[in-house]
């Protein structure tokens, strides 16, 4: 069984990006109206907007929370060309057991792309405060805050040229200080380029350069790629979103040359073709078991790993409007629909309403009692 | 498409007609929201789908029972029994078999007390129909549940003397089925006439003789009102007679019953029992006459109480590895082949001993996995997992438990008051455990420091420093952020980063340059050691001793320390200021703090320091007039010493 709980999103357009903090407790929003919000959850699992700001001059692409070790702390990036570090305070007055007034302030504005900033993420805190983003001119930009007290201040560290515009980026979230920092951006140019869209860079202590470990052979458009948590597992897996989802393990192997560079042994452990469509999204669970895509096709998938090179689907969420089934559709239907509660648009925003979502299909088996 | 994958319908018209896109909701939660690509090379401007009507964000989850407070005691009670089995065979016992049947007895007992629990709560007037309806289908789940641990004690766990399966067979099916039983009791202890006048009569009569148990059939029919005449009489004698199993050897017994059942041959063949058709009945099935067997359909709620009532008394010393077969027969005689459900195969896959089929069954199981992974830990640690490595290339048996283990773990992690008794699983999973616990558990969010500390020591426990060090730092920031400075530093003390402690002692030293008090300076004391992670923290420590020393009119003490500070290497830049101030104060102190060479040395870091921008030229000179003085009274009163 499922439950499904509705939260009215409060924007006037369609929501590039929704992301949770480290504990799942606070959501940050953004979209086309060029607002962002963030929402928070109380003990009784009710959610709040708790702040609405207008971030940006157009559309946000996405937002993402540093770790909670550097505070309440968002990035956004936008289509006009900047990105922004964003921190939330609390006003002098927090009497006894109250909050006090919370907002969040502009800590900086990063202006040194010239395109569209398609994606930003912070990376692992082993490195201390990281940024970086990527834009449509084929530019990844790496940024540090080196006070974390003070985070008006960020140095442009690095900044590497990839010739082809990117739509996507993520960190390696490696375990420990001891592992090079590893950073995988895609493109989403639409001709086919020799080589590959997917490129994966690693950052060498000796020269203090990005470098380029690899290129995957991957020649239709990427739209969003995705390292997954690591469990302890030797190899890397990153989930790639083209015209299909790939699943690709990355295996690091001792380099003869002894140059300090780590090679990388590619193996495509899974290709999934199921959405039959452009796949947009590619998103992990934390530990890491599940990969989730989204697509063109309306749905979201998920994936499940088996073993090192085997995964198997594992089940599809998809938007069927609001319009309750007859008793004949329920019956005959492989899917049933969850009966529609409150009108969407309601004052539901504050309400914590779970749907009950009785709708696994299993057609081959009869569902338990 | 995979046909037996599962779509979940998000009842939402703008997710149907723009699309959606997905993100994670730690730890288990998927967060669905309509969603459209947009390029950046597209105009950017409001999309089609822009209007006052807002989008929504729909979180999905796995409805997880186990979080039911009704189920937390089965939760922790279970708990504590898989822990003493793990310690159990963690000892490697030379025989562990005796102990894990009394293991697998408890956890049959705890699944009881959980159903018990259920049952006292519907029967409740204060429940609304809902929660009624979902007390129904846990009862259910549970009892379900209970019927197959009972099945799989009996074929995998237990040690049945001879392989003979239908001593216990019976008896689970008799604690399943106990209504025969119920019904004849009620019988038998109202009035005694006329038994056979009550409508159920007869079918209790069957359904215990279906069970085996062959006392309550004569009591019965002793109390029918015909029970003196000759045909009853004569079936009375002869159901006397019945042998029984526990006889050894099982031979004796089996020439016994061959005895009975042709005698009783002879009897139906001279059409003894004629005037009476039930007790004709019972004849013709004892000696295992088919059209008598298909009359008995009704009298059975299932196939398996069917098979049990059928064996005893055609196949009395059946063997556990035929069971498989006359199941099949048993499903086949009672046409529901087609209509088995859930249960049915699950319990159809043990008697098959086929153990893959039983796994794959219960995972459906909506009990959020307690039932799999428990009972596949019990298999595994008695050996029944490990023959099927055998039969299965690469197939693991230790793999597959820990898989299920840290599922269930997984799940209770994401639990805000069970996370521990989810941590207690994961440390049972030897492969995968720590590294999940690397990630899980600094995720248990916390509301409160006694929740914190309560994780950093489980992360301590298990070597997760990193782990330890990293809450600490948020307990810090957060602290931080409610403006509890004092409290700020004490946590990020612990988090041993050198260069974060400083930020946070530098805040507590700049609170003091802008306001001139101090905050919660107390806690200080309790730094001990963790004080020296830091010089901005020794420094801290060493300026409040100052003010202590001060306050105590400990003159000469604060002289030596204000000294120490002085030269040391550890003053910030912004401080030297009120470093100084510290100095005119002492300096005027009517007792002479500094002596002679002290004040040069003074005298002599102030001149180094005159450039520092906080050092106003009014207060440079202030000090310098103040030095002078004190030089004045320290020479004189040198002077008079010497």
């Amino acid at each position: 069984m499922f439950e499904c709980q509705e939260i009215s999103a409060e924007h006037k357009d369609l929501i590039h990006d929704v992301s949770y903090d480290y504990y799942g407790d606070r959501i940050a929003t953004c979209s086309s109206d060029q607002y962002v919000k963030v929402w928070d959850r109380n003990k009784e699992g009710k959610w709040t907007l708790t702040s609405s700001w207008k971030a940006h001059s157009a559309s946000v692409w996405k937002v993402t929370w540093a770790n909670p070790e550097f505070g309440q702390v968002l990035a956004t990036c936008s289509f006009d060309r900047t990105v922004a570090v964003w921190e939330e305070t609390v006003g002098d007055t927090p009497g006894p057991g109250k909050r006090g007034q919370r907002h969040w302030v502009r800590r900086t504005n990063l202006v040194d792309s010239r395109t569209s900033v398609t994606d930003v993420k912070f990376g692992p805190k082993a490195q201390g405060l990281q940024l970086a983003t990527c834009s449509a001119e084929g530019i990844i930009r790496i940024y540090e805050a080196p006070d974390v007290m003070n985070l008006s201040q960020w140095t442009l560290q690095h900044e590497v040229q990839c010739k082809l515009p990117l739509s996507c980026l993520s960190w390696n979230p490696s375990p420990n200080r001891s592992h090079p920092s590893m950073i995988a951006v895609g493109s989403d140019e639409p001709h086919t380029t020799p080589g590959g869209k997917v490129f994966i860079y690693e950052y060498s202590e000796n020269s203090r350069k990005w470098n380029k470990l690899e290129t995957l052979n991957i020649t239709e458009p990427v739209h969003d790629v995705a390292f997954s948590p690591n469990l302890g597992r030797v190899f890397h897996i990153l989930g790639v979103a083209t015209n299909n989802v790939r699943i690709i393990n990355l295996t690091p192997v001792e380099d003869s040359q002894l140059s300090g560079l780590t090679k990388l042994e590619i193996e495509t452990a899974a290709q999934f073709d199921d959405h039959n469509s452009t796949v947009w999204r590619v998103c992990w669970n934390v530990n890491g078991a599940v990969l989730c895509s989204t697509g063109d096709d309306g749905c979201a998938r998920m994936f499940r790993i088996l073993s090192k090179t085997s995964w198997k689907p594992e089940g599809v969420l998809k938007g069927e409007g609001n319009q309750v089934p007859t008793a004949v559709e329920a019956a005959h239907g492989a899917t049933q629909h969850i009966p529609q509660g409150s009108p969407v648009g309601s004052i539901a925003s504050q309400t914590a309403r779970y749907i009950k979502l009785g709708s696994i299909s299993q057609p081959s088996r009869e569902p338990w009692y | 498409m995979e046909n037996d994958s599962k779509t979940i319908l998000i009842p939402n018209e703008l997710c149907r007609r723009a699309g959606i896109a997905a993100s994670w909701r730690p730890i288990n939660e998927i967060s669905i929201f309509p969603y459209e690509k947009r390029s950046y090379k597209q105009k950017d401007g409001p999309s089609n789908f822009a209007s006052d009507q807002p989008s929504s964000i729909f979180h999905v989850r796995h409805e997880v029972i186990l979080f039911h407070p009704i189920l937390r005691k089965l939760v922790n009670e279970s708990n504590a029994n898989f822990l003493a089995l793990q310690e159990f065979v963690a000892e490697k016992p030379p025989d562990s078999k005796t102990e894990i049947l009394k293991m697998s007895r408890q956890y049959r007992s705890i699944i009881r007390a959980c159903l018990l629990n259920l049952q006292d709560d519907i029967a409740k007037t204060n429940i609304t129909p809902k929660e009624k309806q979902e007390l129904k289908d846990y009862i259910t789940i549970f009892y379900s549940i209970e019927c197959i641990w009972h099945l799989c004690e009996i074929l995998f766990i237990d040690v049945i003397p001879g392989n003979i399966v239908l001593p216990p067979l019976l008896d689970w099916v008799r604690f399943h089925f106990p209504k025969p039983e119920r019904n004849a009791a009620t019988l038998l202890s109202g009035d005694t006439d006329n038994l056979d006048l009550e409508e159920n009569y007869w079918p209790t009569v069957f359904g215990n003789f279906l069970q085996g148990r062959m006392n309550v059939v004569r009591a019965l029919l002793q109390q029918h009102s015909a029970a003196q005449t000759a045909v009853f009489q004569l079936a009375l004698n002869v159901l006397k007679n019945m042998p029984i199993l526990n006889i050894v050897p099982v031979s004796e017994f089996s020439l016994r019953w061959r005895h009975w059942t042709a005698e009783i041959q002879i009897k139906l063949d001279a059409k003894q029992f004629m005037s009476n058709r039930n007790l004709d009945l019972i004849m013709r099935l004892i000696v295992g006459e088919e059209s008598a067997w298909a009359e008995m359909h009704p009298h059975c709620e299932t196939w398996y109480d069917f098979l049990a009532g059928w064996l005893f008394y055609t196949e009395p010393t059946v063997k556990t590895f035929e069971l498989g077969r006359f199941a099949d027969q048993s499903i086949d005689r009672m046409r529901v082949k087609h209509h088995l459900k859930h249960l049915d195969r699950v319990l159809l896959a043990f008697m098959k001993f086929d153990l893959f089929e039983v796994i794959k069954e219960i995972q459906e199981i909506t009990d959020n996995g307690w039932l799999v992974s428990h009972l596949t830990d019990i298999l595994f640690h008695s050996g029944r997992l490990a023959m099927l490595e055998n039969e299965v290339q690469n197939f693991s048996s230790e793999d597959l438990r820990e898989s299920f283990i840290l599922d269930y773990g997984t799940t209770l992690m994401g639990h805000k008051s069970l996370w521990q008794v989810g941590l207690s699983y994961l440390d049972h999973c030897h492969k995968d455990g720590l590294p999940a616990i690397k990630l899980l558990l600094p995720r248990v969010a916390f509301d409160s420091e006694a929740k914190a500390t309560n994780i950093i020591s489980e992360a301590k426990n298990r070597g997760l420093n990193k782990v330890a060090q990293s809450i600490s730092k948020i307990l810090a920031m957060r602290s931080l952020s409610q403006g509890r400075l004092g409290n700020a530093l004490t946590w990020a003390s612990k988090s041993q980063d050198r260069l974060f402690i400083s930020r946070i002692a530098d805040k507590f030293l700049q609170e003091y340059v802008d306001t001139g008090e101090w905050r919660c300076i107390d806690m200080l004391d309790d730094f001990g050691s963790s004080m020296l992670a830091s010089e901005r923290l020794i420094f801290l420590g060493k300026f409040i001793e100052l003010h202590k020393l001060y306050q105590a009119k400990e003159y000469k003490e604060c002289g030596e320390l204000y000294m120490s500070l002085l030269n040391s290497k550890l003053v910030p830049q912004y401080f030297w200021s009120v470093l100084f101030d510290e100095a005119l104060t002492l300096a005027e102190n009517e007792q002479l703090v500094f002596s002679s060479d002290q004040t040069e040395q003074i005298i002599y870091r102030l001149e180094e320091k005159q450039n520092i921008p906080e050092l106003v030229s009014s207060k440079v000179y202030l000090l310098r007039l103040a030095l002078a003085r004190n030089l004045k009274r320290a020479l004189m009163y040198e002077a008079q010493l010497y």
